[in-house]
């Protein structure tokens, strides 16, 4: 398709799709009862018009985020006439979706420098993946902050990939500072910069000599920029918001019960262990499993073959793992995609990608029908319907993972020329 | 002691003399038409040590309970709480605050089989502080609770064990009146520091079958009076004035019953028209249900306040902490959202408001709401055939996370809210003449002391509305759903996949290490 050859028709058709939806979703808000802007949103703006006041984004119950993020929608606390205010107020969600155009056009870039994929093949992954992708502008334009965790996560890949260790620790902490999870792509690039990728290689054979190796220049610079710039940013928001930023953007995620329903596979039984009805307390080794992967057994394994396999892998992990997930969270791991994906299995092989497709959309299905006759029907589904449904879906995510991992250890996303 | 019994009659039902009876000594009705209120004064020291203990600790304490059981609430008694056991209390300060309250309560409320309420072991855990966003003049107590209550069986019992069985001579007696209290459509008890007297009050908007029988003979101390009144109510000449006739009589000191009239202004006034008001929930009503509230378009008709007082319709949601609203939805200020529902505003909201905690988590019995609703434009053309719709206003409401039931449901009940015009009336009013007036039912502390009410009446045989709420399904016994499966279906799922995906991690490792995949192949290569 001609449409392809052109990375301006490509970033101009994604821009247009999200301009179109930001003012159809101005013109759903304006007319209708039934608002397009997510009630994320609306607890973001709040939390601006608390900072704009002088007073602490905390002031906004539910405000579980960096004050970073308050701070960034300031704009949106403008007060001003009619079209003025509707501008002003769709300043976040402006933000969020260029944040989105700007990390695939990063994403493409180093497809085609880094991966050597002809401009095409690039933007051809890309847009279907995430520029063209509906979810994925739909999320950004209704004011989800999704969007700015997808454009750290693709710079720090380009930090990384273009060997700008600094850059890439200072990239780090901040993504961390705005949402936790990323903290777990630290151990896959720690342990991928070694000496060979650090131009620095000295052989020795010694067991010291091998640790030593191991600390190379651009590790210790990475690791040295993420801890300086996630301590300088939270010292920063500490001595601005005190205790309240502490607990709400760190805290609250580690001692939050998630007793209601979710995609999780322990969610059932954190629903009945938070009411006291478990006799055992599997739930509290939760992290164990996970981590374990995430931060120990996929990075050791995949992060020297492909990186950003490994980083696909380890999110998929985090989220399948996890003891709360909602459908947020699959955009985590989307980003990462269009590396993996050309040299797949489940492309090279079309039966297999079809297949973990429809299972991975009739999990979802089943699940989302099973919630529905919750939420909406009030019928008791809890069990056996979203037990079995959540667990179904573990099975099925587990399945893929395990596609993932295969193709990681073949070399799947790996960088096919070596920079020096 | 003191005792007052007032009766009133409608206007057009029949009396004839001989129906009451004054003698030197006693006064009996027989087969009276109407309704009834008896109000009994007791001072401090007349009461049981473990109610004085309360009482003493207390600035100001308000109990307010109404029936589930639809009724005529009759002018001067026209005010009407959500069905249930209201406390207004106001501890004497601070740290005085007792446990005595907490045990007092669970004594009313626990005895009942089904009972949903919050217990507490002080009252500041379950109690709620009044209003928080209410701008407006606001004098209520500083701490209230409610639960459901269907009927008001264990006062009757505490009543009996702990207050009649100390009187001496008229225990019998005692025994009875507490027991009449059983089939009264409101019951109120009131304290305050001030007068040191504690006040109950018992409402019977309508007599038994056959008319009210009873005999009410002189106490045989001094310092007890029985204070009768039969009286009838009709508007005032002031739209903010009731005007009221009849008989009077002190039993024992007037020798025959005295022939009466007198006005006062009053804050709660009767509708003059029919108006009344029904309350649903959409079906299914799922975790998020709404609340409907159903006026007839003939019921919206404005009160005969002063012309140049200001009304507006309201609704009160006395909402038990199953049920909650999210303040940020009900408080916003878009026009479109209002319009949709037929509400103008959010005036004031007090209680639990966290928006993710389940029921079990929550120790407050609940929330408080105030909203304006919304009324129909006023008709440009008065003669066309009035509409036959009802206006409704709607309000989205969440439910909690209920803890499991071996059926997997829960039954919640929710009270009908009241639903009720608000009017400003010229300064200077002075509410406080009335002999009937009534304050500290919740909403009445939200608006000035001078605003006057009139209210809807609840057309229903129940005012309570039961919703089913889905919860984890677990059986005790052995059937299909026991909680070890969960837990163990949990772990082994999880535990599974956690080995495959490790078991694939290490099939990776050891046909190609740990390294780099470029290094491997070059080394394979030289191999």
């Amino acid at each position: 398709m001609a449409l392809f050859n052109s990375p301006a028709r490509v970033f101009i058709a994604a821009t247009a799709l999200r301009l179109i939806l930001l003012v159809y979703g101005g013109w759903q808000d304006a007319h209708s009862a039934v608002k397009y802007t997510d009630i994320d949103y609306m607890v973001f703006t709040d939390a601006a018009r608390y900072v704009a006041k002088g007073e602490s984004p905390y002031a906004r119950d539910t405000y579980r985020y960096t004050p970073l993020l308050a701070w960034m929608l300031l704009p949106t606390a403008w007060e001003g006439a009619a079209p003025w205010s509707t501008l002003t107020f769709a300043f976040g969600k402006a933000l969020f979706a260029l944040s989105d155009v700007l990390a695939g056009w990063l994403i493409v870039q180093l497809l085609v420098r880094c991966y050597r994929f002809p401009v095409e093949r690039a933007l051809r992954y890309v847009a279907a993946v995430w520029l063209w992708n509906p979810m994925v502008a739909n999320i950004s334009t209704r004011g989800s902050s999704e969007g700015l965790l997808g454009v750290l996560v693709a710079a720090l890949l380009w930090a990384t990939l273009t060997k700008k260790p600094i850059l890439a620790g200072l990239i780090l902490g901040l993504a961390v500072h705005f949402k936790i999870y990323p903290f777990i792509y630290g151990v896959s690039i720690l342990w991928w910069w070694d000496a060979e990728r650090d131009g620095s290689a000295t052989v020795g054979s010694g067991l010291l000599s091998k640790a030593l190796e191991f600390i190379t220049p651009s590790r210790v610079k990475f690791t040295v920029a993420a801890l300086a710039s996630f301590v300088a940013l939270n010292l920063v928001m500490y001595l601005q918001y005190g205790q309240p930023f502490l607990h709400h953007t760190f805290f609250h995620h580690l001692t939050r019960i998630d007793h209601r329903h979710n995609f999780s596979p322990y969610s059932t039984l954190l629903y009945l262990s938070a009411a006291g009805g478990a006799e055992t307390r599997f739930e509290a080794l939760a992290f164990l499993p996970q981590l374990i992967l995430v931060v120990v057994a996929l990075p050791l394994v995949l992060a020297k073959k492909s990186l950003t396999t490994a980083m696909l892998a380890q999110t998929f992990t985090f989220v399948t793992f996890n003891k709360v997930c909602t459908s947020q969270y699959f955009l985590w791991y989307l980003i990462l995609l269009p590396f993996y994906l050309p040299s797949s299995s489940l492309i090279r092989k079309p039966t297999l990608g079809v297949s973990a497709a429809i299972l991975w959309i009739a999990g979802q299905a089943l699940w989302l029908h099973q919630g529905y006759n919750l939420e909406f029907l009030g019928l008791s589904s809890f069990v056996p319907g979203l037990f079995l449904a959540g667990l179904l879906f573990f099975v099925v995510n587990v399945w893929i993972l395990g596609i993932i991992v295969r193709d990681g250890g073949e070399g799947a996303g790996e960088i096919t020329v070596a920079l020096k | 002691m003191k005792r007052r019994i007032t009766f009133i009659q409608h206007v057009d039902a029949g009396f004839d003399p001989q129906q009451a009876v004054l003698t030197a000594s006693s006064l009996s009705v027989r087969d009276l038409d109407a309704a009834r209120e008896d109000r009994i004064t007791v001072g401090l020291d007349e009461l049981p040590e473990e109610l004085r203990a309360v009482l003493e600790q207390s600035h100001e304490l308000h109990l307010r309970w109404a029936s589930e059981r639809s009724f005529d609430a009759v002018a001067p008694f026209s005010s009407r709480v959500s069905p249930g056991l209201h406390v207004h209390y106001t501890p004497l300060n601070s740290e005085s605050s007792s446990e005595a309250l907490c045990t007092l309560l669970r004594t009313v409320v626990a005895p009942n089989k089904d009972a949903q309420y919050k217990d507490c072991s002080k009252p500041e855990d379950s109690f709620i502080t009044t209003s928080l966003i209410s701008t407006r003049f606001a004098s209520s107590a500083s701490l209230q609770y409610y639960t459901h209550l269907p009927s008001p069986q264990s006062l009757v019992k505490y009543i009996q064990n702990n207050v009649c069985s100390q009187s001496r001579a008229d225990g019998p007696e005692c025994d009875t009146r507490a027991n009449a209290l059983l089939s009264a459509d409101s019951v109120d008890i009131d304290y305050d520091s001030i007068s040191h007297a504690l006040t109950l009050s018992g409402l019977w908007t309508s007599p038994p079958t056959g008319g009210w029988t009873d005999q009410f003979h002189k106490s045989a101390s001094a310092a007890d009076q029985i204070e009768f009144g039969l009286l009838g109510a009709e508007a005032g000449l002031e739209p903010e004035e009731i005007k009221m006739g009849g008989l009077l009589a002190v039993v024992g000191q007037d020798e025959k019953l005295k022939p009466t009239m007198f006005s006062f202004p009053s804050r709660h006034q009767p509708l003059t028209e029919p108006s009344s008001y029904t309350v649903s929930f959409a079906s299914p009503t799922g975790l998020h249900p709404t609340m409907f509230i159903s006026i007839p378009r003939s019921s919206l008709k404005r009160p005969l306040a002063p012309s140049d007082a200001t009304c507006a319709l309201h609704t009160y949601l006395t909402l038990p902490s199953t049920i909650f609203g999210d303040q940020y939805q009900l408080a916003t200020t878009d026009p479109l959202f209002l319009e949709s529902h037929n509400l103008v505003a959010l005036r004031a909201l007090a209680g639990e408001m966290d928006l993710e905690a389940p029921d079990w988590v929550v120790q407050r019995w609940g929330s408080n709401w105030l909203l304006e609703l919304a009324t129909p434009p006023e008709a440009e053309d008065a003669d066309r055939t009035p509409d036959p719709s009802n206006w409704t206003a709607t309000i989205p409401l969440h439910l909690r996370y209920l803890p499991p039931s071996e059926t997997g449901h829960r039954t919640v009940h929710i009270p009908w809210p009241v639903v009720f015009w608000a009017c400003t009336t010229e300064d200077g009013t002075k509410m406080g003449v009335n002999p009937f007036d009534r304050k500290n039912i919740g909403w009445d502390g939200l608006f000035g002391p001078r605003t006057m009410s009139y209210q809807l009446q609840p057309a229903g045989d129940h005012l309570v509305e039961e919703i089913d709420v889905p919860v984890l399904r677990i059986e005790a016994g052995d059937g299909y759903f026991q909680s070890k499966y969960i837990e163990f279906g949990t772990c082994a799922v999880i535990s599974l996949g956690f080995m495959w995906v490790l078991w694939r991690l290490v099939r990776v490792a050891w046909s190609s290490g740990v390294g780099n995949k470029r290094a491997e192949a070059a080394h394979n290569k030289r191999e």
